[in-house]
C-alpha cells in the first residue's frame, strides 16, 4: 500500500512511501508507523487518515491497493 | 472562473489555487440580484505572529479532499442560510506578507445571514480542510503552525469548536 504524508509529518517520514507488508485496520497501521518512528506518536495519535481521498476511522479494513492519505490537524486560513 | 451576468450564482471558483486570489474579480462576481448583503472575508498573512517577524507563509493542501471538502462545506452553508452565493478559495505554496491567503463571499437578502455564514464557512474551513500553513520568519527559522487544538478539548480530531460559536457559550 501507498501512503502520502503531509505537512509537519515530513519532518517524521518521507512524504511518500510504499509498505510492503500489509495491515488489517488504521488502528494497526498507525502502530506499525509509531513503532517506527516513536517521536511521531502525539502527532499520529491527533492526525486523521483517509483512503483513496475519503476520510476513514480506525476500524477501516486495509486493501492491498489502497492509497493512503495521513493528515495532521489543519492549520489553514 | 467562469461568470455569466445572467446568471451570476453560477460562479465557479477553483477552491484550491497556486495564484494569486482575485479579490475584486470575485466580489464583483458575487453580486446577485436577490442579494442585498455581500460579504468578503479576506484571511490575510500578517508580518508577525509569537512574537517574531515573519517573512511569508506557505501552504500545503491534500487538493482532492480540500476541494472537495470546501464544495460541501460551502453547499451545507448555501442550503442552511438561503445562500444566493457562496464561493470560498484557499491559496497554497508561497503567500507574501499582506497577501490574501483565503477568501470567503458570501450573499443574501440581508446582512445577518451573510455575516453568519460567512464567519461559520471560514471557522469550518480553518478547522476541518486538510490546509496546512508553514511560516517562514526573519530570523530564518520555519514552523507548521496554528494547527487546531481542538481534540484536546473535545478529544476527537473530528470534532471542533468554532470561533463563532464561542461568543454564544
Amino acid at each position: 500500500m501507498k501512503v502520502e504524508v503531509y505537512a509537519v509529518l515530513k519532518e517524521y517520514f518521507e512524504k511518500e512511501f510504499t509498505l510492503q507488508r500489509s495491515f488489517d485496520d488504521i488502528h494497526s497501521l498507525r502502530s506499525f508507523l509509531i513503532s517506527e518512528n516513536p517521536q511521531a506518536e502525539k502527532l499520529l495519535n491527533i492526525s486523521r487518515f483517509a483512503v483513496d481521498n475519503e476520510f476513514v476511522d480506525n476500524n477501516y479494513s486495509l486493501k492491498e491497493n489502497d492509497h493512503i492519505s495521513i493528515m495532521p490537524p489543519s492549520s489553514g486560513g | 472562473m467562469t461568470t455569466s451576468a445572467l446568471c451570476p450564482q453560477a460562479v465557479e471558483v477553483k477552491h484550491i489555487t497556486s495564484e494569486p486570489i482575485d479579490l475584486p474579480g470575485l466580489l464583483s462576481a458575487s453580486h446577485h440580484p436577490e442579494a442585498g448583503a455581500v460579504v468578503l472575508f479576506s484571511g490575510d498573512v500578517r508580518d508577525n505572529n509569537l512574537g517574531k517577524n515573519v517573512a511569508y507563509l506557505e501552504y500545503e493542501a491534500q487538493e482532492v479532499m480540500a476541494s472537495k471538502l470546501i464544495a460541501e462545506i460551502l453547499e451545507e452553508a448555501r442550503i442552511k442560510w438561503s445562500l444566493s452565493v457562496a464561493v470560498a478559495q484557499h491559496r497554497i505554496g508561497k503567500v507574501s506578507v499582506s497577501e490574501a491567503a483565503v477568501v470567503v463571499i458570501t450573499a443574501t437578502p440581508h446582512r445577518r445571514e451573510a455575516y453568519e455564514a460567512n464567519r461559520h464557512i471560514i471557522d469550518r474551513i480553518k478547522h476541518e480542510v486538510p490546509i496546512w500553513k508553514c511560516e517562514y520568519f526573519n530570523d530564518g527559522s520555519k514552523k507548521w503552525g496554528g494547527n487546531c487544538n481542538c481534540h484536546e478539548i473535545t478529544g476527537s480530531a473530528n470534532k471542533h469548536i468554532y470561533e463563532s460559536e464561542k461568543q454564544n457559550l
